[in-house]
């Protein structure tokens, strides 16, 4: 909403005319300023004059020779204009102005003609665009007086951002009372100044559709003559945005900046009948509106009819089969209330926004639509001519009585603090125009313009906002128990250990192409995949099902700017199609965790990397990760879609399957344009959140340990993990640790072979092992090592 | 020569025989050529039985002094080597320092990853608990249970991604906000709530420098018996001093939101320029940055909840991570966080 202080300032006597000051009073009253603009032209040496004498050039026949009475005498000046005649009232630059753009007016002789100044259009006086000759004064301006007088300038005009709750202060009245009330001081409500003939209007109105309209007003203005609205007028409309256009339009809006209440000009001849009525649209109606745009009319539409059929989208815009225009003679002049939710509904469906549907969508005073209807009806007679009929039509299906809500001090120093008594709260909301009667509790009555005010909380706010949101304190609460869960810890020591680990933290968009998870080989049916309804765009249509196709496109983006390894992780949800367990009203959207690594991994030589990311440095993350977490995982060989067949494990943990870590299959690698191999996993988060009982510590024995390898030739398909098991539990308490050294694979071990190297570590807590004791355990352990098919090399 | 002759003449070269040795090598030799089995005090050592027993205590004596004198300029001298040999080694084993032969793999947690966490800790100091929830939501949760009637804006397409699920009755969106959690939370816990709530939220908004569909939140809530409005004020003031800095002041502007009354937007000063910036590029020379929206909780909210609003007040607060993440460390365009540019990411 964009306000000039000086409009502004016919209704209201401001303490202040500091822009900053203002500024931080509107911010602090909730209309935010989101800029200030300062109109300011330097008109100094231009004057109001009157033309006395217009004769022909001599010597050229476009431009004429005016005489110019300037208050001073009159001033010879050629003009090449043709739009006045003798007599007009126009502007005169003198020699010595400079006009807007740097035009500097000089003395000159044009085809040997003396010119004495220059007689001005808008452009030159850089009101608008209009250079379709000079300007013409209206009204009857005193000749000689400085143009500058004529219109408000300088001026400010605020652009505030007003809150969707208060349309009433989407006007300069509505900001003048929102003013009053934080100054504490009166405000001038302009008066229509109505003055009406004999007759009524003809046309009778019918309301249908109680609902969609509380109140319709019309009155009818005789005998007017469309035109410009004077300078005055078109001055303040550019100054809120708008584009003047005739007088009877001009006078619609600007009485809807004026007073808040956006109205509605009909040309009365080209109203068929004598009625409108107001109702829903029927199935196939069409309407044509003033943009020339034909609207199919829709079951919820609230339109005007006349006995032709549609004629006006209530509250939204008119229709061009009853535009004014050129020939109109009698105005029909609209003021009417509708209700916002149908307003509203009915601009977003035919995408039309205008500033009165966004008034109306707020919900515009009842009680105004009269007084707003007299005021846009007396300028329309005042500025085009003609006569208000008397009689005019005034239909109300609501009575519209002023709201009464109950407050008590208590109530509001609950929510406000204490020092917030009855009196106190009884001025505060007096100051905004509301009735306060009684005490304990008050009886506060809300003016209709005022439809976000109906509780006592929301007169609660407005105590608040009166008094000052920066006159409280500032204090402290401190809840009981504050922490993170455990849960919460652990997911944070999770991406600690991942970023510990080198890799970078992703966060992508949940959503999801159906290219990206074919090239995962993830192929989903329709019906796999939880959709959006309403995308803006088709890449925002579906929701992820996996973590790994934004993670791959990370990588694939970061290795084509330039980076020559990548490593990033993720957690976040995916989303399913089936119920979640939780909420069976809810689609299923566990938490995950994934990685991509590709390139070099781990502590970087001068001489580049060290070792490149594949199946293994996957297997070793995930190590690292349930390490930290202190969980128990198995890993067993399996194929899941996107992986790598042969490179691939489960992560078992409790009998559960909870993800995969291993290697990008090679042809969804290639199909991401991913060069050499790519460590990935992708794990549910749940189970590896879940909180762990404490990790016991084993005190530490200060008997020697002995250290032994034993190499074993086992099937090649058996799990390295199942040998070292068995083995390790033949030791029983006597292991320390226990680690592969080396796999060997050659065929001299025989078809279908290979060698295992296992070191292990024993430590007795009480006492030196003996060799006796480890040559009883060593057989142990080459027994359990047959158990799974294994062999004793070198023995 | 007599023993003690020998002695004092052997002690008056020592120091000189010393002094020519340049390695600890040369040191062991000149060490045995002047205390050794075979050197002059050796000899003496060895012959102390066959001399006379009335000069035996004497030569005894100056032999204990010599030997102990001898071995301390010996000791003094190894040092010396040892030091200087010492020197030249590292002289051959410098490196150059700024060459970084060797470099750790430094990961980097998410722009918006640390500044959830830093906010969350803010509040966990003040007794908040951690709450999160689902992001495809019920409406009801998304909306009705915070005072948002179904003919309010902000539920219709323009605005919200709706999904092809669940019945008709119980539509689910993608949560537009993370207050849903709230509403969660509050079913199931009784006051006092004192609760923070991040997490990702989505608008169908175009992108552009602030805008993406897809964003995150930080929700607040605090519900108490005697919770007002100065305790809003002081919780965001404390919040603004710890995330930006101590020095940051803050203010309170009346605004309009269905789930809260009163209703304010937060501004925060900018602390690039602390306003005297015109030009800043942070602020834009207003000083000031708006930078959450907050309340106290419409008793609605209260009563779809199950709370009784004659017995408790409280107050919620939401605010935008990535706006959050722009104006602290003065970053142009969301898009960053989005892009996952390795470039952008280990920055911070």
């Amino acid at each position: 909403m964009r306000v000039p202080l000086r409009w502004l300032e016919e209704m209201i006597d401001l303490p202040t005319g500091d822009v900053e000051e203002l500024g931080y009073v509107f911010d602090m009253l909730g209309h935010k300023v989101e800029g200030v603009e300062r109109f300011e032209i330097d008109w100094s040496d231009v004057y109001v004059g009157r033309v006395v004498d217009v004769a022909a050039h001599p010597d050229a026949d476009r431009i004429r020779v005016c005489q110019v009475d300037t208050g001073s005498g009159a001033e010879q000046i050629i003009c090449g204009a043709w739009n006045f005649e003798n007599g007009a009232m126009v502007a005169v630059a003198r020699p010595g102005a400079v006009l807007p753009g740097g035009f500097e007016i000089r003395q000159r002789t044009i085809r040997g003609v003396f010119s004495n100044g220059m007689i001005c259009s808008e452009k030159e006086l850089g009101l608008g665009d209009d250079h379709e000759g000079i300007l013409v004064l209206d009204g009857s301006p005193e000749v000689g007086a400085p143009f500058s007088d004529l219109l408000e300038l300088p001026d400010v005009v605020f652009d505030l951002e007003i809150t969707p709750n208060r349309p009433d202060v989407m006007s300069i009245l509505g900001i003048a009372r929102d003013l009053a009330a934080h100054y504490d001081i009166g405000f001038r409500a302009p008066d229509p100044g109505l003055v009406a003939g004999g007759g009524a209007t003809a046309v009778r109105v019918e309301v249908e559709d109680p609902a969609g309209c509380r109140r319709f007003t019309l009155r009818e203005i005789t005998g007017v003559n469309l035109g410009r609205s004077p300078l005055w007028m078109r001055h303040r409309l550019a100054k809120v945005g708008l584009r003047p256009i005739s007088n009877v339009v001009d006078v619609t809006n600007y009485v809807m900046f004026e007073l808040g209440h956006p109205l509605h000009a009909f040309d009365a001849d080209s109203v068929v009948g004598d009625r409108l009525v107001v109702r829903r649209a029927g199935t196939g109606e069409t309407l044509v509106t003033l943009d020339h745009v034909e609207r199919n009319l829709e079951p919820d539409d609230l339109i005007i009819y006349d006995d032709a059929g549609p004629t006006s989208m209530s509250g939204t815009m008119g229709g061009a089969r009853s535009e004014v225009s050129g020939s109109t003679n009698r105005v029909l002049m609209e003021a009417a209330s509708w209700d916002p939710p149908t307003i509203m509904f009915m601009s977003r469906r035919h995408d039309l926004r205008s500033e009165a549907s966004t008034r109306f969508e707020r919900g515009v005073d009842p009680g105004l639509a009269d007084l707003a209807n007299q005021r846009a009806s007396a300028l329309v007679a005042a500025l085009a001519g003609g006569e208000v009929l008397s009689g005019s039509v005034d239909v109300v299906t609501t009575p519209i009585t002023p709201l009464e809500v109950d407050l008590s001090g208590e109530q509001v120093e609950r929510v406000l603090g204490p020092g917030f008594d009855d009196d106190l709260v009884a001025s505060l909301l007096s100051r905004l125009g509301m009735r306060v009667e009684g005490r304990r509790p008050m009886r506060v009555t809300v003016p209709t313009y005022r439809p976000d005010v109906s509780r006592a909380v929301d007169l609660i706010e407005e105590v608040a906002r009166i008094h000052g949101y920066d006159r409280f304190d500032a204090t402290v609460p401190r809840g009981p128990i504050g922490g993170l869960t455990s849960s919460q810890k652990r997911l944070r020591r999770l991406v600690a250990t991942l970023a510990g680990a080198g890799l970078d933290q992703a966060i992508n968009l949940p959503f999801v192409g159906l290219d990206d998870l074919n090239r995962l080989g993830l192929r989903p049916a329709e019906g796999d995949l939880l959709t959006v309804r309403n995308p803006l765009r088709e890449e925002e249509s579906r929701l992820r099902p996996s973590l790994l196709p934004g993670l791959l496109n990370t990588a694939r983006y970061n290795l084509s700017h330039g980076a020559d390894s990548v490593a990033f992780f993720e957690t976040g949800s995916v989303f399913h199609t089936e119920p979640a367990e939780w909420d069976h009203r809810l689609p299923d959207q566990p938490e995950r965790l994934a990685w991509v690594v590709q390139g070099d991994v781990g502590i970087r030589l001068l001489d580049s990397g060290t070792r490149v990311a594949d199946a293994s440095t996957s297997l070793a993350l995930w190590d690292l990760v349930a390490d930290s977490l202190g969980i128990e995982t198995r890993l067993t060989a399996a194929t899941t879609p996107g992986f790598h067949p042969a490179r691939t494990a489960r992560v078992v943990i409790e009998r559960q399957g909870i993800g995969h870590v291993g290697e990008l299959s090679p042809l969804a690698a290639r199909a991401f344009e991913l060069p050499g191999r790519v460590a990935i996993a992708e794990i549910d988060l749940a189970l590896l959140l879940e909180p762990v009982p404490p990790k016991m510590g084993r005190n530490l024995s200060l008997f020697p340990h002995v250290d032994f390898d034993l190499s074993f030739r086992v099937d090649a398909d058996l799990p390295a993990a199942d040998l070292v098991e068995v083995t390790s539990r033949a030791v029983g308490d006597l292991l320390e640790r226990s680690r592969v050294f080396d796999e060997f694979r050659d065929p001299s071990l025989g078809e279908g072979k290979k060698a295992l190297a296992i070191r292990y570590r024993l430590r007795a807590p009480d006492r030196t092992l003996t060799a006796d004791e480890i040559g009883v355990i060593r057989d142990e352990m080459i027994s359990a090592a047959i158990s799974v098919g294994g062999e004793l090399r070198g023995a | 020569m007599d023993p003690l002759s020998t002695l004092n003449e052997v002690l008056a070269g020592a120091p000189s025989d010393i002094e020519t040795a340049a390695t600890l090598d040369d040191l062991d030799r000149v060490e045995s050529s002047l205390l050794g089995r075979a050197s002059d005090v050796g000899g003496i050592r060895r012959a102390m039985g066959s001399i006379d027993e009335g000069l035996r205590p004497r030569v005894g004596a100056r032999l204990n002094e010599v030997t102990g004198a001898i071995q301390e300029l010996l000791a003094i001298r190894r040092h010396h080597i040892e030091t200087v040999e010492e020197a030249a080694r590292f002289g051959e084993e410098a490196i150059d320092v700024t060459l970084g032969a060797v470099s750790f793999p430094r990961g980097s947690l998410h722009l918006i990853q640390q500044t959830i966490d830093e906010v969350v800790d803010i509040f966990v100091g003040l007794g908040y608990q951690m709450a999160a929830g689902p992001e495809a939501e019920l409406a009801w949760y998304n909306f009705d249970a915070l005072n948002t009637p179904p003919t309010h804006p902000a539920r219709a397409e323009s605005d919200t991604m709706y999904l092809d699920w669940g019945r008709a009755e119980d539509e689910v969106v993608l949560r537009t906000q993370t207050s849903p959690v709230q509403a969660r939370w509050m079913e199931t816990h009784q006051p006092p709530v004192y609760v923070v709530v991040p997490g990702r939220c989505y608008r169908t908004d175009t992108v552009d420098a602030t805008h993406l569909p897809v964003f995150h939140q930080i929700e607040g809530l605090a519900v108490d018996t005697n919770i007002v409005f100065s305790d809003l004020k002081g919780t965001l003031l404390h919040f603004a001093h710890e995330f930006f800095s101590p020095s940051t002041t803050v203010r309170l502007r009346p605004h309009f939101f269905p789930f809260t009354e009163p209703s304010a937007e937060l501004d925060v000063s900018c602390s690039a320029c602390d306003g005297n910036d015109p030009g800043c590029r942070v602020c834009g020379g207003d000083g000031f940055l708006e930078m959450l929206g907050c309340g106290m909780v419409d008793p609605n909210v209260f009563e779809a909840v199950g709370y009784d609003p004659g017995q408790v007040t409280g107050f919620a607060f939401g605010m935008g991570v990535e706006r959050l993440a722009m104006v602290r460390h003065g970053i142009d365009s969301i898009k960053h966080f989005v892009d996952n540019d390795r470039r952008f990411l280990e920055q911070f």
